[in-house]
């Protein structure tokens, strides 16, 4: 039996602000199923557990020159608030946060 | 009648060059192949109207339309990912490599239709719809830069721009019967390429041959204050460091992916791509070139799938936090904040994705994280110190793409055991960040395979000059879409 549980998809689900239809809820844990067998596989690697983690696909890039302070040019306004769709003047408005019960 | 579609580079170059044809008219013969290809296989996410026209100059690219994937940022152009979460962002900066493609005088055409974030490996979940096969419409492009193949090997421009996390450019490529390139990890600045999974991310190319590959690169790359991750690559040039010339070059395959032994249910398509996958290395080796064949752990081999999904699915759930409606994207409805950012992520993100964010919330989570997140990180590890000793001996791997021609939309076959690395062996490539090319390399019921050439981190012109010398001896370079259905 698996150790996944619809109600435990859910709970994830609503911690990332996404809700799932009950047909993506299945789907999510067949598709756990299929990791944590792949998983178990990978625990039988002997001693996994001493290999260092590999977090970036050239892990021992070094950087070798820090990069100058370089004055750029400051994008124009207008065009960081283009995709704004509230704003007025040179603000944009946004849901309010404060005050609100929630927070 | 199209006049110039199949076309190299350098072939149109020199045509603009000897005013046999003007800008204009490459451009509106490109618009008019793109119209069309819109019609019959939906592969655009946005179409522009009136490419910017630009003058010719010494530069190959010059003058020259091409195509670039959703995700990348184009100042002043739709960009959506193909996602309903960006479905109006129009960026106000170009990427890096656009940039640099800019100062080439190269000329941007259309967006190109993908799957969402450059998640999935279908090119059936972008926002304006399943992109088909341009070779047979009742079959997909593979994923995720679906569009960007499919309209190169219709022949709308020599190149188009791609991304590659997990096989995104060069399974597509395979599928459609283009060439499609992921240089070493960092050649090619990221800056601008939205973020999937930023450990796995390439920059990359589709053309119709391996050359145009090199002269694409050649001027998409370079080191990138914007990218901490791009390295000099100013000694590099790809283009001219073709010359066919692979005598003394060793190349191998992997018997636990290539045997057809190891596929006791092989449908017809697997037994004939592997067969002409063995024909096509038999006639390689005639000019006395050495492949050998060598074996793998096939544990290790079992893993490179779900290796694979908890990392980038990991750091998806953690790049795309961003995507609240708040910032960027059309506002959700709600009484309060959060109620606002869970209606925007709900409706904004395909189902794909939603169950991606919530497999890499979990592997993240400090109570699974040794078990799954930092396994997947260790074995990860393990596979690309096992490639980094296969290239002591080796200049590259030579492996079959998939398990046949492009799948049909309604393909019901269960992927697993010694298929599923088949099908997903090129991620291998995302994790050591290795040079990666496929070509096409026959036909299997009329539709087209391809074969991958992988070598190690920063030999890409090694690489590229193994691929231009296989190439040589097929007749596939260059081919335009002889459509089935």
């Amino acid at each position: 039996m698996s150790k996944f549980t619809k109600e435990m998809v859910d709970s994830y689900a609503e911690k990332l602000l996404i809700g799932l239809t009950e047909e993506e809820n299945a789907m999510v844990l067949s598709e756990f199923d299929v990791i944590d067998k792949d998983i178990d596989i990978v625990n039988t690697i002997e001693g996994i557990e001493n290999v260092e983690v590999m977090t970036h696909a050239l892990d021992n890039m070094q950087i070798k020159e820090l990069r100058e302070d370089i004055a750029g040019v400051t994008p124009d306004i207008s065009d960081l608030l283009f995709n704004a769709k509230n704003k007025i003047g040179r603000e944009i408005e946004v849901p309010k946060v404060v005050g609100n019960d929630e927070v | 009648m199209m006049k110039y579609n199949y076309l190299t580079i350098e072939q149109l170059h020199q045509k603009l060059i000897n005013k046999e044809i003007s800008v204009e008219e490459l451009v509106n013969e490109s618009k008019q192949l793109a119209k069309d290809l819109q019609e019959k296989c939906n592969v655009f996410d946005y179409m522009i109207e009136n490419p910017e026209i630009k003058e010719v100059n010494d530069n190959l690219l010059s003058g020259i339309p091409y195509g670039v994937k959703a995700n990348y940022s184009t100042k002043g152009i739709l960009s959506t990912a193909s996602s309903n979460t960006l479905k109006d962002y129009v960026p106000f900066f170009d990427a890096t490599s656009i940039v640099n493609l800019n100062k080439a005088n190269a000329i941007i055409a259309q967006k190109t239709a993908m799957d969402e974030f450059g998640m999935g490996g279908t090119g059936t979940t972008a926002r304006t719809g399943i992109i088909k096969n341009p070779w047979d419409h009742t079959r997909m492009c593979a994923g995720s830069s679906a569009g960007s193949a499919a309209s190169v090997a219709y022949g709308v421009y020599p190149y188009a721009l791609g991304s590659d996390s997990g096989d995104s450019i060069r399974k597509p490529a395979a599928y459609c019967g283009v060439v499609g390139y992921k240089p070493t990890y960092g050649m090619i600045s990221r800056y601008g390429l939205f973020a999937y999974a930023s450990s796995l991310d390439h920059c990359g190319v589709f053309t119709r041959s391996v050359k145009d590959a090199a002269i694409v690169v050649d001027n998409m790359k370079g080191l990138d204050p914007k990218d901490m991750t791009t390295w000099d690559s100013s000694n590099i040039n790809l283009y001219e460091s073709i010359n066919g010339d692979i005598k003394n070059k060793k190349l191998c395959y992997i018997k636990e992916i290539c045997d057809i032994n190891n596929y006791p249910n092989a449908t017809d398509e697997l037994k004939k791509h592997l067969e002409n996958f063995h024909n096509v290395i038999d006639k390689v080796r005639k000019d006395n070139i050495i492949i050998d064949e060598i074996s793998v752990d096939e544990k290790l081999l079992a893993t490179v799938a779900s290796v694979y999904n908890i990392i980038a699915f990991a750091e998806a759930t953690s790049n795309m936090s961003n995507l609240t409606g708040i910032i960027f994207g059309p506002a959700g409805s709600g009484a309060s904040v959060t109620e606002q950012m869970k209606d925007h992520r709900t409706k904004g993100f395909s189902p794909l994705i939603k169950r991606r964010f919530v497999i890499g919330s979990y592997v993240l989570q400090r109570e699974n994280q040794d078990r799954y997140f930092k396994n997947a990180q260790r074995v990860r590890r393990l596979i690309v110190e096992k490639w980094k000793n296969i290239f002591k001996d080796y200049d590259a791997i030579i492996l079959p793409v998939s398990s046949g021609p492009a799948k049909k939309f309604d393909d019901k076959s269960i992927i697993d055991g010694p298929t599923k690395i088949l099908e997903e062996h090129l991620q291998i490539g995302n994790f050591g960040g290795f040079p990666s090319i496929t070509i096409p390399c026959g036909f299997v019921n009329d539709l087209p395979v391809g074969l991958n050439i992988t070598g190690n981190i920063f030999d890409d012109a090694n690489v590229l000059n193994i691929a231009y010398a296989i190439e040589s001896k097929m007749e596939y370079k260059n081919q335009i879409v002889k459509e089935v259905k």
